[in-house]
């Protein structure tokens, strides 16, 4: 059995708060949601907050301007559920590191994170369990 | 012969007791945890799963080759999906007065920018749902929570005195504990109008009335609240029950809460509901 991942499923999933405490924003009120993007630059800081990370990355772009952006993701609270802390995000700060997520539909340099990959190649990301391969 | 048979029985029972006592002592087996507290009622006790709403996505995690695979258990967050045994009949959605359906309607299309949970605001009760942790005491139950808005915490007299006469309306409201049978009920009085009781809109006067049952459906929690209010409610509204497994996980303080989104919506679209 293999998780496969989609992008909007699992943000659609990531966002679905029933009965909750933990409620959000509906992801396409911010975020391109078909358009999926990748970004490769340095880690420059780590937020461990609710009701999501923030991850803050330097990237240049083609002109070789430096690109400030922030990336927000999943809540501290469900990151220590499967396993993740956040020194396992800030051991990586000054470090070149690569996400893949959806831009914020307003132009910024702002985005949802799904997937990061770090210099030694380890990487976290995002799936839906329900979405599963059974091939 | 007889006597050196009683003899011998008799210490080989001492000498069996006697090893089993320092078995007992040096290397403990399992503690069974009884199923009441000493005065008889059941042990609620304990450390149960997260059942506040967190993401429903699954990680996976590349570690030096190595694939692997972790997803939150929220079945607790869900209503039951058996019927659970002790549960009140319920239904899908509170009946508000014919005169506040606009207005719930209104707040459920624009919940993206008013409901404050959404801002880090309390959930209050009962939309803090089941306690992480349970502290069953012979006059008081504490409930303890795990929370982006705070961590709160409930202290809840069962000593059979009444409602505080004296309290500041508050989110969690004004709390007694009692029995009945084998579910410990909680009755809560004396809110602030601040929250919502769920998500939809679902708001409330200071009148609102939350009575949460809890009892045990095998080594689970069972849980379900009823919602009152005379002030918009037609009738009271049971929720469907829950089923919280027990957890080892340790409680947590949760981290700060900062949400800046609200900017940054250029529509009113609302995230998935129950």
């Amino acid at each position: 059995m293999r998780y496969r991942t989609s992008g909007v499923l699992v943000l659609l999933a990531m966002m679905a708060a029933a009965g909750s405490a933990w409620a959000h924003h509906s992801p396409s009120s911010i975020f391109d949601m078909s358009k999926k993007f990748v970004l490769t630059g340095t880690l420059t800081e780590v937020d461990w907050v609710n009701p999501h990370i923030a991850v803050f990355i330097a990237a240049k772009n083609a002109d070789g301007t430096v690109e400030n952006w922030k990336f927000e993701s999943a809540p501290p609270s469900w990151l220590r559920r499967v396993g993740v802390n956040s020194g396992d995000f800030k051991k990586a700060v000054g470090q070149t590191v690569t996400v893949e997520g959806n831009r914020a539909r307003d132009g910024s340099f702002y985005g949802f994170l799904q997937k990061i990959t770090f210099a030694d190649g380890n990487s976290f990301e995002m799936v839906n369990p329900n979405a599963v391969d059974s091939h | 012969m007889r006597h050196r048979f009683l003899c011998i029985f008799a210490a080989t029972i001492v000498l069996a007791a006697s090893a089993a006592a320092q078995q007992s002592a040096s290397a403990p087996g399992p503690v069974t945890k009884p199923a009441h507290t000493i005065d008889g009622h059941p042990d609620l006790s304990g450390n149960w799963a997260y059942s506040i709403a967190l993401p429903g996505g699954a990680l996976k995690k590349v570690e030096n080759g190595s694939v692997t695979y972790a997803q939150l258990d929220q079945s607790g967050r869900m209503p039951a999906k058996t019927p659970v045994e002790g549960a009140l009949p319920y239904t899908p959605a509170p009946s508000y007065k014919p005169e506040f359906q606009a207005k719930v309607k209104y707040l459920l299309d624009r919940e993206a920018k008013l409901d404050k949970v959404f801002y880090c605001g309390k959930p209050g009760v009962p939309r803090i749902s089941s306690p992480r942790k349970i502290i069953q005491l012979p006059t008081e139950t504490i409930f303890l929570y795990e929370d982006a808005s705070g961590d709160p915490y409930r202290i809840i007299p069962t000593d059979g005195r009444p409602h505080r006469a004296d309290a500041d309306p508050s989110y969690y409201g004004d709390s007694i504990g009692y029995w009945e049978g084998n579910t410990f009920v909680v009755d809560s009085t004396n809110f602030v109008e601040d929250t919502w009781f769920g998500e939809g809109g679902y708001f409330h006067t200071s009148a609102m009335h939350v009575t949460e049952r809890f009892w045990k459906a095998g080594e689970n929690l069972a849980y379900q609240i009823t919602v009152d209010d005379p002030n918009v409610l037609t009738a009271p509204w049971t929720q469907a029950p829950r089923v919280i497994k027990p957890s080892t996980v340790p409680l947590e303080e949760s981290s700060e809460c900062v949400e800046d989104d609200a900017h940054r919506m250029d529509n009113l679209d609302h995230h998935l509901q129950r």
